[in-house]
């Protein structure tokens, strides 16, 4: 598998872990010139929270969790994105946070996602 | 968040003081965090255990690690909290049924391949495990047998983290009290007066002073047997006794000396050449301090000699700067060479006062020896 591949077929798993969990998809592969943001949902509930993702995808552990690959630099660009990305918009956003989500795609069988909340705070 | 806490001791000079190690894994992204005033050695831990945990292939949690050291507010130095900084972490991700863990202290240093190495002080560490009332002790199975001069404890040796694990789950090794790595007698034949010809004075003074504990002034030109009188004046104190053996000991386990063979039985002799530092003589360190020739002449015999030549004189005024009785100490160490107190070097407040010692306790015998005319006589006077 490619490297891109490997990417997409990450984001798709982690796509499909947050609309399982009741996630709205806001927005996918979001650019702008500081760089993407993957994905930006929303969370259910009465009380919704803007949630900026970044994936991480591998197909072993042979160099590490996929989380681990996550560094407070990314992290830090990530927040820039977030804010960037939430002065576009006309209305206002009460609640947001920054999540990472690592997954691990085996050769067989399904993927592994790995969610963890709010790791920009 | 799961959590879990193990046990092991920092030592304080040769005080121990009982350090809760807890492990917190959840809440962020996978790294490890150590929390409580670590030093540079204990905070390396981080990268020790996690390369002996997967190195054994036992898994490290992919979460956020977090180590607490509690008290929080007492500095930690030292590489051996690394089984008690793994053991928690392990029982807080549900290896073992942590119940295992109360009434039990962990000291030993992980090698990256998983084995657990020797670690200094072990002796004045399990002492305070057991005041504090621990009954159970791992430590490492090189160290056995001065852990086992500690009486009141279950003692566990682990060669590597598999035993350890063995340990933690109810299935301990079989116990193997190993050699010492280096089969070396390190009880030195005691030297006797009877190797030295005539001096009968001379001989008849050490005698007196070993049997009132007093301090002896040698003084007389080159060549006349000062130094082999000196170094005779061991082999005529009686045996330590049991406490006495115990403190000299634990000076010794905190000094790197291995204690394989037993407790030290027969007071010590120190000779610091006479120009060796300050530091190598009062002790001191950075964090974990390291006893001086004073200490480790505890319950024994401190020779000085050629004492005017040296820092004798600078000597005197560290041990007796702050003193209360300043002037009277200075007299007594300028005269004598002594530098008494229970454990001067080593005592309580550590590194920053290191060689502030109590006039009150005279615990070290010295001998000083002037050679004639290197002037030093003026200023002294036997005592």
């Amino acid at each position: 598998m490619e490297k891109s591949a490997v990417g997409r077929a990450g984001e798709v798993a982690a796509v499909q872990h947050l609309v399982t969990r009741g996630y709205t998809i806001v927005e996918r592969n979001w650019r702008c010139s500081l760089g993407e943001v993957d994905i930006i949902a929303q969370t259910p509930g009465a009380e919704p929270v803007l949630v900026f993702c970044e994936v991480k995808c591998r197909t072993g552990l042979g160099y590490g969790d996929p989380l681990e690959a996550i560094t407070w630099r990314k992290l830090a660009r990530l927040r820039q994105l977030a804010l960037t990305w939430l002065g576009e918009q006309p209305g206002w956003v009460p609640r947001y946070r920054v999540d990472a989500i690592g997954v691990l795609l085996p050769r067989s069988g399904r993927p592994q996602v790995t969610h963890v909340e709010g790791v920009g705070a | 968040m799961s959590t879990a806490r193990a046990f092991s001791v920092a030592l304080v000079g040769v005080e121990g003081a009982i350090v809760e190690v807890e492990a917190a894994l959840g809440g962020g992204l996978p790294r490890m965090v150590i929390v409580g005033l670590a030093d540079a050695a204990l905070g390396e831990a981080r990268e020790r255990c996690r390369a002996a945990v997967h190195s054994q292939g036992l898994g490290w949690p992919t979460q956020l690690v977090t180590v607490n050291l509690s008290p929080a507010t007492l500095p930690k130095a030292g590489s051996h909290f690394d089984l008690a900084i793994v053991t928690s972490v392990c029982a807080a991700a549900d290896r073992f049924d942590s119940a295992v863990l109360d009434g039990m202290v962990l000291l030993g240093e992980l090698g990256l391949d998983g084995r657990v190495r020797s670690v200094r002080g072990l002796l004045p560490a399990l002492l305070a495990a057991v005041a504090s009332g621990f009954h159970t002790a791992v430590v490492p199975a090189c160290q056995l047998g001065e852990a086992r001069l500690v009486d009141g404890l279950t003692i566990w040796g682990v060669d590597d983290l598999l035993d350890l694990v063995a340990v933690l789950v109810g299935d301990p090794p079989p116990q193997v009290v190993r050699a010492p790595q280096q089969a070396v007698d390190t009880t030195e034949p005691v030297k006797d007066l009877s190797d030295v010809m005539g001096q009968l004075e001379a001989k008849w003074a050490l005698e007196v002073a070993a049997a009132g504990r007093h301090h002896v002034f040698l003084h007389g030109p080159p060549g006349v047997g000062k130094t082999l009188l000196a170094e005779r004046l061991p082999g005529l104190l009686p045996d330590l006794g049991q406490s006495e053996a115990l403190e000299v000991s634990a000076i010794h386990s905190l000094a790197g000396l291995p204690l394989s063979d037993g407790l030290v039985r027969r007071p010590p002799f120190a000779d610091p050449h006479h120009s060796a530092s300050l530091a190598s003589i009062v002790g001191g360190g950075a964090r974990m301090a390291l006893p001086g020739s004073i200490s480790r002449a505890h319950r024994g015999v401190l020779f000085l000699d050629e004492a005017s030549n040296g820092k004798c004189t600078s000597l005197s005024k560290e041990v007796t700067d702050d003193d209360e009785d300043e002037a009277a100490w200075r007299e007594r160490a300028a005269g004598s060479g002594d530098a008494g107190g229970g454990l001067p070097g080593v005592q309580s407040d550590g590194a920053e006062h290191a060689g502030r010692g109590h006039a009150a306790d005279l615990s070290v015998s010295a001998a000083v020896e002037v050679s004639q005319g290197q002037g030093g006589c003026d200023r002294a006077s036997a005592s």
